[in-house]
């Protein structure tokens, strides 16, 4: 009895709440500004969208995958999977980076359940920083907005894939545990039960994908706003003209990347677009460290890990991308 | 039974976001913001949002003893789901968060969309850009052209995604003419060609349209035809633009859509060897439906 008045009461307030949006949408489309915007603002604010729109797809999958690992994987797996060996987990996690088809946009929630489940943070961090760099689609890309050249294209995924090995290696001299934040709930540790029916599990998982969402959403929203800002008022022209050494251009098309935090399978056209400004070297800096981090997935990673973490992985791609880069740079 | 408020504005959210992506593709105003070829991409984010709501509508009302069950299930099948499932009481951190979230959907739902202005090319670099593609064009290699057989250029601009012969024959179409007609489909194919080898157009009759860009260190009868090149999504956008020499440039403001037609010829710009359009008819136009051009994907496989 109780449980039919429930459904009831569920499907009407589903029914209210689509109400409302309906009510939104009619009024969105009368609305008109009292006030008239600059139309700076409205370029902020549609760049703004865009890379939201971009991303919202890439996030929704990634979730999702959270949520499947979430309900599905145990730690019982993990321990299977992954090898004791230090060195051989970090050569794992980053050939299964390269294999996984991901965009940064969707990696964070699914490395923090994947160190939740009792993956290495070593291990998470090199699947973090392969998966978006390595994968068929930037591949693609990276080769067509080269003038079909082969060889940047290469130079991106070995150095990439190097970098993330060194990184993932530094990690794990100096980091133990799992670096996640301390949350107020108590952790129990107890097994699983295995005894619920699937669709309750696929019930629980779609639960938690939604709870996830709303948890990474504020950050993706900020990271977007800020890299809108940027590309709406930072002129290029100032940073063209403070790049002329090696160094300095190296140094400027990697803070580029971090700020601008393109998607790793565009970000190669709009690095191609720079190859005449700056020695091949800063480009390859730009193409390799900007899916590896930008900004909005550093916000995304404050709001899952320590602090001192962030900042320490950070700072190790950052050595690690500009040491390599500066120590190749004779030979390409 | 107990009603949950965050919950249902969580709901709410999720419908919200479903929506606002619906509506921006029933309005035709998503190719303001992405490539079109990605429209399918976000088109599925909509449906699940939907999805996701759907289930989340079903958390709003719970009887006492079942979201006590809940909360315990929770903590077993997932010991240490660390995220916060909206149960916990509401505070000011929440508040902001949950404000963050609506931030987009206000303004996406409330401002109309605007086509990037003169005002971002003058940010992405301007003409310093332009100049340097002429510089990086010359580095790449020629590639050689064979003959492929005759493909009708209107079947090229249908398919989204061409095979490397069309490519060529794209090419090839381009070196054959004798008036360049810079449409949608071709022009960044064009533009790349003609920026290659800037000698072998010289003289050619051109046709194009693109809006009206200036910046100090202009001729007065100078102005850049400008276009804006969407990879993925507008922020990726990279600028392109034919220099172009209008008698009555002066008179052009910024951002004025235009369609001209002129003859190909070379100018010296800082030191660098550049096309120039002599336009010798022109009209104002309105802004295209279509305002951004996207690359032509060619099939590698």
């Amino acid at each position: 009895m109780n449980r039919i008045l429930r459904n009831h009461v569920i499907d009407f307030t589903g029914m209210v709440i689509i109400g409302f949006a309906l009510m939104l949408l009619t009024l969105s489309t009368r609305f008109q500004m009292p006030f008239k915007l600059s139309p700076s603002l409205l370029n902020l604010n549609t760049i703004f969208l865009s890379i939201l729109i971009e991303a919202l797809p890439f996030v929704l999958i990634g979730v999702l995958i959270a949520g499947v690992i979430q309900v599905f994987v145990t730690e019982e797996h993990i321990r299977r999977w992954i090898p004791k060996n230090r060195y051989l987990a970090i050569m794992m996690s980053c050939v299964i980076g390269a294999l996984f088809p991901a965009c940064e946009c969707g990696i964070v929630p699914i490395v923090r359940r994947l160190v939740g489940k009792g993956v290495p943070i070593y291990a998470a961090i090199g699947f973090m920083l392969t998966g978006p760099l390595i994968n068929p689609i930037v591949i693609a890309s990276t080769y067509m907005a080269f003038g079909n050249d082969i060889k940047i294209a290469s130079l991106r995924m070995s150095l990439g894939f190097f970098i993330a090995i060194v990184t993932a290696f530094l990690v794990s001299l100096f980091f133990k545990g799992h670096q996640l934040k301390k949350t107020t709930g108590t952790i129990h540790s107890h097994s699983l039960s295995k005894k619920e029916a699937f669709s309750k599990r696929f019930w629980d998982m779609l639960i938690h994908s939604i709870d996830e969402f709303f948890d990474m959403g504020k950050y993706l929203i900020i990271g977007a706003f800020l890299a809108a800002f940027v590309q709406t008022y930072l002129p290029a022209k100032a940073l063209l003209e403070a790049g002329s050494g090696t160094v300095s251009s190296v140094a400027i098309m990697m803070g580029l990347a971090y700020v601008l935090s393109l998607c790793s399978e565009a970000d190669a056209f709009i690095g191609a677009s720079f190859s005449s400004l700056f020695p091949t070297s800063a480009i390859l800096s730009f193409l390799i460290f900007g899916p590896m981090m930008d900004l909005k997935n550093t916000l995304m990673m404050l709001s899952v890990f320590r602090i001192k973490f962030v900042i320490s992985v950070l700072a190790f791609i950052i050595s690690t991308v500009f040491i390599t880069i500066m120590l190749v740079q004779g030979f390409i | 039974m107990i009603f949950h408020v965050q919950q249902a504005i969580r709901a709410f959210i999720l419908l919200a976001f479903s929506v606002m992506l619906f509506k921006l593709h029933f309005s035709g105003e998503m190719t303001k913001f992405i490539n079109p070829k990605y429209e399918g991409l976000s088109q599925s984010a909509s449906v699940l949002f939907l999805v996701l709501f759907i289930i989340q509508v079903t958390r709003i009302w719970t009887a006492r003893e079942q979201d006590h069950l809940h909360h315990n299930n929770c903590h077993q099948d997932a010991h240490d789901c660390s995220h916060d499932h909206g149960d916990s009481p509401f505070n000011t951190k929440k508040l902001i968060a949950y404000l963050v979230i609506v931030f987009p959907l206000a303004t996406g739902f409330l401002l109309p969309a605007k086509v990037l202005d003169a005002s971002i090319m003058d940010k992405k670099g301007g003409m310093a850009v332009l100049t340097n593609q002429r510089i990086s064009n010359e580095e790449k290699k020629e590639t050689n052209i064979q003959e492929f057989s005759a493909v009708n250029p209107e079947e090229i601009g249908s398919s989204k995604e061409i095979t490397k012969e069309e490519y060529e024959q794209l090419k090839q179409n381009l070196i054959e003419s004798t008036t360049i007609e810079l449409n949608d489909d071709v022009y960044s194919t064009y533009y790349d060609e003609i920026h290659l080898d800037v000698q072998k157009f010289k003289g050619r009759e051109i046709q194009l349209k693109g809006f009206v860009y200036k910046e100090d260190g202009l001729e007065p009868d100078q102005l850049v035809i400008a276009r804006f090149l969407i990879t993925h999504c507008v922020a990726d956008a990279g600028i392109i633009g034919f220099l172009s020499e209008i008698p009555e440039a002066s008179a052009l403001s910024q951002d004025t859509w235009i369609e001209a037609k002129g003859f190909l010829d070379t100018t010296t710009f800082n030191g660098t060897e550049l096309p120039v359009i002599k336009i010798t008819n022109w009209k104002e136009i309105s802004q295209p439906k279509q305002p951004y051009l996207y690359p032509i994907s060619i099939r590698i496989l």
